[in-house]
């Protein structure tokens, strides 16, 4: 076994989460539409302005507004204006097989060399007087629904977050990582109460040092993350922003009660209690509160602060698992500085005091 | 079990001894309200709660500060030779969630004398009390011991306090927020959590304030 493997393999991680995570595109995808409503009954022509495409006027491309799982309206004519932005032109019929007067519709585009792409709520359609069963009759149900997904194996396209979807690579390893450090100061506390090995309470000291940093870089990628998605640095309305600082202010806390004891011995022994209590109160923090509220903007919302399913596919996890342990790696190297930084100024305050 | 009740007696003696301290919390109360009365003459349930709480908290800050402070060099040592730390804080523990259980129920009194009190289930609302002077109780008992190391206690107390309880107040706004709605909420997960965590720290403070309190 190679000696301190572990610190290659967290630059190895890293390294390959910033390359990767960077220059990996993402899918293609709609941005926008115009016009954005109109009416049944119609000949639309709509321009739809897209990203990370790069049409050639000679190719072929499809575009379907879908109205259903069986029924969908495809495009009459098809002209490319730029490689990001096509001219569709659609024959609506007067009557839709929907029985609302208002809807929104999805748009799909599907052209070759590239799959299949697709807006929901794309466009909105209103209908001037509803038949439902005369629409049914009319329209030839038609063999809709057959895409190709996307061939190239990119990071998905998602609406509001587009290529701020990365910092998926930084904002979450930090809270894994805190939560490790955490872990393992409160491993080292435990270990010091039973052994009063002084080297102990150090050790347990640097991690949470590293963890609070890490929980103050976890809160400023987010509150980048924030401003580009939600509109906002900060807010209070989100129960996540609100434990995670709290957390942050209980080893505040900490550091402060170490500071204001002079025993070396107690203090040691009586900050190894505190970390103790507030690792109980920041896991019911961290992991049981978000947990009891039935709204958040993180994803996952709806009294479940973990993700999974839509919100990590798996070209994000090939990423992204990679990067949760590379960070976690790298911040127990940190640690491991810190702590030795620790012993080196005792070293020399003792030989020059 | 016997030097338990022989300890909290002690306590009871001991806080009726200084008179003033517990004076002092009844009028901090008293005061608190009047100037709440003077400055809001009608508010909502929003408000009612987050004062409410405000209020319950300092008292309880007040209240369990000097649980520690107060003793002499003399009487800690005294104790330290005659019970074991578990027994010491397990009769704090009892004797501090009593003392805001009624400093709590006086709170809420003077809320209901000075103040239209918006509250609709009265069990839910005293569940509520209940289990906020217990959590309360037991983790101000216990940083005011860790606090009490340090210079300046009183201050360390609310220090290192807040972040800890937390949790705890979250979920007991929660509740009582819950009691003023007509209709019933479930609040059973809240009451689950608010058990969980009093029954972890419990039992943590146990395995931990002996060694805090050697010294």
């Amino acid at each position: 076994m190679i000696k301190n493997w572990w610190k290659y393999l967290a630059v190895v991680l890293i390294l390959y989460c910033i390359v990767v995570g960077i220059m990996r595109p993402l899918n293609p995808g709609i941005l926008q539409v115009t016009p954005i409503s109109f009416q049944s009954g119609t000949t639309q022509e709509l321009i739809i302005g897209t990203y990370n495409t790069n049409f050639e006027p000679q190719q072929s491309i499809d575009a379907f507004i879908k109205i259903n799982d069986a029924y969908g309206i495809q495009n009459t004519k098809l002209e490319v204006l730029a490689p990001n932005e096509l001219k569709a032109t659609f024959d609506i019929p007067a009557k839709l097989p929907n029985i609302l007067k208002r809807q929104g519709y999805s748009l799909i585009l599907s052209a070759d060399k590239v799959g299949s792409f697709a807006r929901p709520n794309a466009v909105t359609i209103v209908q001037k007087d509803l038949d439902l069963d005369g629409a049914m009759a009319a329209w030839p149900s038609n063999d809709f629904g057959n895409f190709k997904r996307p061939e190239k194996l990119n990071f998905p396209f998602r609406a509001i977050l587009y290529e701020s979807l990365r910092n998926l690579f930084y904002h979450v390893p930090m809270w894994f990582g805190m939560t490790f450090l955490l872990m393992g100061s409160l491993g080292y506390a435990v270990r010091y109460l039973m052994t009063n090995k002084s080297s102990f309470d150090t050790i347990s000291k640097s991690m949470i040092q590293i963890a609070v940093l890490y929980g103050i870089l976890g809160c400023a990628t987010g509150s980048i993350w924030a401003r580009g998605t939600w509109g906002t640095w900060w807010t209070f309305q989100e129960i996540k922003l609100t434990v995670s600082a709290v957390t942050l202010l209980l080893y505040f806390a900490y550091f402060l009660l170490r500071s204001a004891i002079d025993d070396e011995a107690k203090r040691a022994r009586i900050s190894a209690v505190y970390n103790i209590i507030s690792f109980v109160a920041a896991i019911f923090l961290l992991f049981v509160l978000p947990r009891m509220v039935e709204s958040s903007l993180h994803p996952g919302n709806g009294g479940n602060p973990g993700f999974g399913g839509e919100d990590l596919d798996n070209t994000l996890r090939t990423v992204f698992y990679p990067a949760v342990i590379g960070w976690t790696l790298l911040g127990f190297w940190l640690a491991q500085l810190t702590y030795r930084t620790e012993l080196l100024k005792d070293y020399f305050l003792e030989k020059y005091d | 079990m016997k030097s338990i009740w022989a300890l909290i007696q002690l306590e009871f003696r001991m806080e009726m001894r200084r008179k003033y301290a517990l004076g002092g919390a009844f009028l901090y109360v008293l005061s608190t309200v009047f100037i709440i009365y003077a400055s809001l003459q009608n508010f909502k349930e929003l408000p009612w709660n987050a004062l409410f709480w405000i209020v319950a908290l300092f008292i309880a800050v007040n209240a369990v500060a000097k649980s520690f402070a107060s003793e002499q060099d003399g009487t800690q040592l005294f104790l330290y030779q005659m019970a074991s730390g578990v027994e010491v804080i397990l009769a704090k523990m009892i004797y501090n969630t009593l003392l805001i259980f009624v400093l709590f129920t006086l709170a809420l009194l003077a809320f209901m004398l000075f103040l239209a009190i918006p509250v609709m289930h009265y069990g839910l609302f005293m569940t509520a009390i209940v289990l906020g002077s217990f959590g309360l109780g037991i983790v101000l008992t216990f940083i005011s011991s860790i606090a009490n190391k340090t210079d300046s206690s009183a201050v360390f107390t609310a220090v290192l306090g807040f972040p800890v309880l937390l949790p705890i107040l979250l979920s007991l706004i929660k509740l009582t927020q819950a009691s003023f709605m007509l209709e019933a909420e479930s609040v059973g997960n809240d009451i689950v959590i608010l058990l969980a965590i009093d029954t972890i720290l419990v039992g943590l403070i146990l395995i931990l304030f002996p060694l805090v309190w050697k010294d």
